[in-house]
């Protein structure tokens, strides 16, 4: 099953993809601007800060899925011994660098209004400050290290100790008294979030997921490009 | 409607520096990431074409990759 998705096989797909992305990036953009600035009612308490929210979510979400995702690769990896998923999580982590950064800036332009502070050391904050880090050592452990076995080993110990603060994200407003609001939405259970806020912040959400996937795929297409261009002047 | 959706109710500043901030990000690192991209594809066409016509089409045999990136860069040209 693993053959499948070896850079060989996926490259032509990869091609499509990117096509597809980028001819309905704009328009699902454009719809989510719209929900998101014009269309989507204030808030009772916040008044229009509550928009910084159409941004601030989707960007914290993805820069948690991202480091899951890294953390689960790199377990695999780790079990399987399969090369390519060091190159995918190569790809992914600059991605969840640049959302998680993006969470943390927009989530300091919502507190100023809000809770009349860009920052506290609250555990939320702190916790995504060190996920931040957390990104930023194993991006380094990339450029900094040369034996690839050894990134592979560092990288994935990173992701691996990384992991442990995910949940502490997570549960860090139930756990603690934080200025953070609990979750407003839930997999489980009801959501306390109005359908008419719901909407725009879904479609947001879509349009950040095919922009990370379009950066993904452009970053695995030039490292795979790369692996290709040593493996001739090998030949 | 303009004047409010600009001043969001005293609010703009915030709001707009938010959306204004991701969406610079965002493009500078498509921007980057598809010139850094486009770079490698240059200097692998480069050092294909480089190669005897025996190595060339041994190369492009042996590498589904190779033969996607010259068709590509065929289509381009």
């Amino acid at each position: 099953m693993f053959k499948f998705f070896s850079p060989s096989n996926i490259y032509p797909l990869i091609q499509k993809l990117i096509k597809f992305i980028n001819s309905i990036f704009f328009l699902i953009l454009l719809i989510g601007l719209t929900f998101a600035l014009v269309l989507s009612p204030t808030d009772y308490l916040q008044g229009d800060a509550v928009r910084i929210m159409y941004v601030h979510v989707p960007s914290a979400w993805i820069g948690l899925a991202c480091f899951s995702l890294i953390t689960f690769l790199s377990v695999l990896n780790f079990i399987f011994k399969i090369k390519n998923f060091y190159f995918v999580n190569k790809s992914i982590a600059p991605i969840g660098l640049l959302f998680t950064c993006l969470a943390i800036v927009t989530g300091s332009l919502w507190g100023q209004p809000t809770w009349g502070t860009w920052w506290a050391w609250d555990a939320r904050l702190t916790s995504m400050l060190a996920l931040m880090m957390f990104y930023i050592f194993y991006i380094l452990t990339f450029k900094l290290l040369k034996r690839e076995e050894l990134i592979i080993k560092v990288s994935s110990i990173i992701a691996i100790i990384g992991s442990i603060n995910l949940p502490i994200i997570k549960y860090s407003v139930e756990w603690w008294a934080t200025l953070h609001q609990p979750a407003s939405i839930k997999i489980t259970g009801s959501n306390s979030i109005h359908s008419e806020m719901m909407l725009p912040l879904m479609v947001m959400l879509l349009v950040f997921l095919l922009y990370a996937a379009l950066i993904f795929l452009m970053k695995y297409k030039t490292e795979i490009i790369r692996i290709k261009k040593k493996n001739i002047k090998r030949n | 409607m303009i004047t409010n959706l600009i001043t969001m109710n005293g609010y703009g500043l915030y709001v707009w520096l938010s959306f204004s901030v991701v969406f610079i990000s965002c493009a500078v690192v498509y921007f980057k990431t598809r010139k850094t991209l486009k770079k490698y594809e240059k200097e692998f066409l480069t050092e294909l074409q480089a190669l005897t016509l025996e190595e060339k089409n041994k190369a492009l045999e042996n590498s589904k990759v190779a033969q996607q990136i010259l068709t590509t860069s065929s289509k381009v040209n």
